[in-house]
């Protein structure tokens, strides 16, 4: 990870020694210019990794080098693979079981429509669990949707779909209402109103959350909805391409079983694709706070089937990944845990930054601490800047424990007292702000395919919120369930083909592009689930377990 | 879409656009004109040119017209162009209408003066839109034109355009079926006879061409017999459209002369094999699908050579299989096709069709005996001929010719 480091920074001991557990920093000099600060410093703006894509829907669009490896990668599968496939026949198929894909899979069943939802792991195993900050919605009563909206739009730099964000902020308090009818707890005071809190850029308390794992919680809450629920899971069989009908609408998927090892067909009259994003790529060799699975299939798996994207060259490190100790690197601290008052310190034991900027200009920021020399040298070679959780336990005595329970299971973990030792921090990748072209319903530019969640693009921006997140996927994904349920067809599609794969092939084939990659991903390369070792085309592997 | 060959006809730049001043600037209406200045001609001009029906029977456009034209109005004629064109790998009509629907309209308005068919009728597949759109465009400028004016006061009765969406099923563009559309009721196909021209909508002779068919006759009569017949290779006349898919590298519409080889096709202007895998199969489009194999690379592409080799032209519609692709599973989903698009009217062909789909699944899939390949095997050679229209014959056709060509491929599906 030295990579994104240039200048070395001073010692651990050095660095513990210049911070002192004082009350209050002084707030001065803290304004900076967030235009230049962004364009010199966060790593989207590295020219060198950026590409412009040659094939596809997008043909002529920048976007990241390693993204744009993927997208214009041959398929993995060949029309020999499907013979003898298993056909399995359902209305509505969602792809992904985490938090979108659950609730786009309840909503549609009870609207009566047959669902099948298949995951690559098993259901939960996502993202949302790591969701640790909350979840916005606009329902204090100094704060306002016209605010939530406008904090959404310009965190967002201005580039965020003004119609998916005002659909987005309109649904908050209404999302908020059916998570708890579903059963998900929130941290209430003591007259049982929810309690809020502030997150970075936004202009009033609006973040409802649960301790320091929302996610976890909802997650909890959602799986234990979708296993009471007529919602068949599949376990264990990540898609590997889309299906169409005749007029291209989308048809179903293929997945691959990798219980059974062989690959089934589903068809469907419409598909939610929920897969999430692509923190797993590592993009600029950048640690990652995400799960297992996010290796951007979803992207892949619309782009071949026609489906526009947007935004392909911005992504967002979230400021306060684990910098230290090194098997931790990567995992998210919780945003809260800024709200909450906690200071970013460099090594001189100055604070550099406003905590509660946007996640863009403060992970910006402390990246040029560190290429400036004034960053934390571990011992392995990571660098980093001091998460302040000391002096906010100063302040305001059993905070963390109450508050945060999993920070500070965290910092046992890493045999790190964080009430009396600030945490060693460093951004990490967090989350894909772009994705696949969508509608008010979450409908892609392909009829018939629904794209929700990270997967999609247009609502963040260039840039996301804490907590926006958490409400886009349970809100766009009950809008898509709903919408996607109308598409049940009477009599079933007329003929249902790969036909793009052929397309795929000779659009790379005329601009000249590899065809030795193949994607989707589905697994890091660092996985025992290794499926694209080519002498072992089918995954046998995974039984080498 | 394709360069411009010099066979190109229907296809050609001038032809291209739903203006329809630009089509009588460049060379539209003449064909038109002609026709008024010697109605009586028409028919023999396109038994002369031996121009076939193209939406896949081969029939010729003649003899149709005749029997039309031969019928006293009652008190309308009838003329349908069948642009439901819903066969896999078929999709020359669509592009027809969407890119230059002016010929075809003047191809409707020829027959108008040849059989007296007053009320025209473009039975178009719903799920066209460009194409619905772009002839309705047309539509519009010709009523609003002096030729459509001239057609009128020459006929003596009223004439009338409808632009009409099909019910989208793949059925109704059996002609009779197409006549019941008409008519403002599900598709089902009629009992023949009383055949079309004698009775068909509203008890009307009826006319029913195909779009291609249609847009050939205006260059006919403006540049006469010769010349169409030069068109085309060998003993046949004219230009085909053919609509390659399939494992090629240029998949798209390409007009060609009517008879060239099936491998000038594909490899010249198909750009040969994706992948430069080998070729295993052909399947052709239409009513009657059926497979051609490599050693079929030389057919010519007519009527009469393919069924020579036990084939069928169809639409025109060759849909390209490279190695390394299921036979068994490309005929299933072809069968699974009919057993959906089966109007269910005939129970031979709603259990039929049904019943083959699910044996072919379960031989795709390896769960099937050998028992269930000799019924397979068996049903081929009871059902043909059992329904009033020819959808179950064509399903039967495609197991048929698979079985034929490909039956150790089925044999090898089989668990037991």
């Amino acid at each position: 990870m030295t990579s994104n480091i240039s200048a070395s920074g001073l010692s651990y001991e050095q660095a513990l020694g210049n911070y002192h557990l004082q009350g209050e920093f002084p707030a001065h000099d803290l304004d900076i210019d967030k235009d230049d600060l962004l364009k010199q410093f966060h790593p989207d703006h590295r020219s060198e990794t950026i590409t412009t894509l040659q094939v596809g829907p997008n043909k002529g669009a920048r976007c990241h080098a390693q993204l744009a490896q993927i997208l214009q990668a041959d398929s993995r599968i060949d029309a020999a693979d499907l013979a003898g496939a298993r056909i399995k026949e359902t209305d509505v198929l969602v792809i992904g079981g985490g938090g979108a894909g659950c609730a786009a899979a309840l909503t549609a069943v009870e609207a009566g429509a047959k669902v099948i939802l298949a995951t690559k792991l098993r259901l939960g195993d996502s993202n949302t669990i790591m969701a640790e900050g909350g979840i916005q919605a606009s329902i204090e009563k100094e704060d306002s949707l016209q605010a939530h909206y406008l904090d959404t739009w310009k965190a967002g730099h201005k580039t965020g779909e003004k119609a998916l964000i005002k659909q987005l902020v309109m649904e908050g308090p209404e999302t908020i209402r059916w998570l708890i009818q579903q059963g998900m707890q929130f941290d209430l005071n003591q007259f049982g109103d929810l309690l809020t809190r502030k997150a970075g850029g936004t202009s009033g308390n609006r973040v409802v959350y649960f301790r320091d794992y929302t996610g976890l919680e909802m997650m909890r809450v959602l799986r234990e909805a979708v296993q009471n629920s007529d919602v068949e899971v599949w376990d264990y069989s990540p898609a590997v391409e889309l299906l169409s009908n005749e007029s291209g609408h989308c048809a179903g998927a293929i997945v691959s079983s990798l219980e059974e090892s062989r690959y089934v067909q589903i068809k469907a009259s419409s598909v939610i694709i929920a897969t999430g994003g692509i923190g797993r790529l590592h993009l600029n060799d950048f640690p990652t706070s995400n799960h297992f699975g996010a290796t951007g299939d979803g992207l892949v798996l619309a782009y071949r089937l026609g489906a526009r994207l947007r935004d392909l060259d911005s992504f967002q490190y979230h400021p306060t990944g684990v910098a230290y100790p090194q098997h931790l690197s990567g995992t998210l601290i919780t945003e809260g845990l800024r709200s909450s008052g906690a200071y970013i310190i460099n090594a001189q034991g100055k604070r550099f930054v406003n905590e509660l900027q946007p996640r863009d200009v403060v992970a910006a920021a402390i990246i040029r601490e560190c290429r400036e020399g004034r960053g934390v040298q571990g011992d392995n070679g990571m660098q980093g800047v001091w998460l302040d959780t000391a002096g906010l336990e100063a302040r305001n005595p059993g905070i963390l424990q109450q508050r945060f329970p999993k920070l500070v299971q965290l910092g046992l973990k890493s045999n790190i007292d964080i009430k009396k030792i600030p945490m060693l921090i460093y951004p990490t990748l967090h989350y894909q702000n772009g994705g696949v072209v969508i509608d008010k319903n979450g409908l892609s530019s392909v009829s018939g395919l629904y794209c929700v969640g990270e997967v999609s693009g247009g609502i963040h921006g260039k840039n996301r919120l804490m907590g926006n997140a958490l409400l886009e996927i349970i809100s766009f994904g009950r809008k898509a369930g709903a919408t996607a349920v109308k598409e049940r067809q009477s009599r079933g599609h007329k003929q249902i083909c790969i036909d793009h794969i052929s397309n795929l092939r000779r659009e790379l084939m005329q601009n000249n592009m590899p065809m030795k990659c193949k994607a989707p991903v589905l697994f890091p390369n660092y996985t025992k689930y290794d499926v694209s070792d080519e002498d072992d085309p089918h995954h046998s592997r995974i039984f080498d377990l | 879409m394709n360069t411009v060959h010099k066979n190109n006809v229907l296809l050609h730049p001038n032809s291209q656009g739903n203006n329809l001043n630009n089509w009588l600037n460049s060379y539209g209406g003449s064909g038109l004109e002609k026709a008024l200045d010697a109605p009586e001609q028409i028919i023999e001009l396109l038994k002369g040119a031996g121009l076939r029906g193209l939406g896949g029977s081969g029939f010729p456009a003649w003899k149709k017209w005749q029997f039309v034209a031969e019928q006293a109005a009652n008190p309308d004629k009838y003329l349908i162009c069948n642009g439901n064109e819903d066969e896999p790998g078929t999709f020359k009509d669509a592009y027809l209408l969407a890119h230059s629907p002016n010929q075809v309209i003047e191809g409707a308005l020829i027959s108008a003066v040849a059989n007296g068919t007053n009320r025209i009728v473009f039975y178009i597949n719903p799920e066209q839109k460009k194409s619905l759109e772009s002839i309705r465009n047309a539509v519009e400028q010709w009523q609003n034109s002096e030729l459509f004016q001239r057609v009128a006061d020459y006929l003596g009765r009223p004439l009338s355009f409808r632009v009409m969406a099909s019910s989208g099923h793949y059925i109704g563009g059996e002609e009779t079926a197409a006549i019941e559309s008409v008519e403002g009721k599900f598709p089902f196909p009629r009992g023949k006879p009383p055949y079309p021209a004698v009775s068909g909508v509203h008890g009307c002779p009826t006319l029913i061409n195909n779009v291609e068919t249609l847009s050939n006759i205006p260059h006919i009569l403006r540049n006469g017999v010769q010349w169409f017949k030069d068109l085309g290779k060998g003993e046949s006349s004219g230009t085909k459209i053919y609509c390659l898919s399939g494992d090629v590298f240029y998949p798209g519409v390409y007009e060609l002369p009517m008879g060239i080889p099936l491998s000038e096709l594909i490899f010249t202007h198909g750009g040969g094999m994706l992948l430069e895998k080998k070729l295993k199969a052909v399947f052709t489009g239409g009513a009657s699908s059926t497979i051609l194999t490599p050693k079929d690379l030389d057919v010519p592409l007519d009527f009469d050579s393919v069924r020579e080799r036990g084939s069928s032209l169809g639409t025109g519609a060759m849909i390209v299989v490279s190695e390394g692709t299921g036979i068994v599973k490309r005929v299933t989903e072809y069968v699974n096709f009919y057993a959906h698009s089966s109007c269910g009217q005939c129970p031979p062909c709603k259990t039929g069709t049904f019943y083959i789909s699910q044996l072919l699944n379960r031989i795709d899939t390896g769960q099937a005996s050998n028992n269930d390949l000799d019924t397979l095997i068996n049903l081929c050679k009871i059902l043909p001929g059992s329904g009033r229209c020819h959808l179950l014959d064509g399903a039967i056709n495609i197991v048929d010719s698979s079985l034929s060509h490909f039956v150790d491929e089925y044999k090898s599906s089989l668990k037991y």
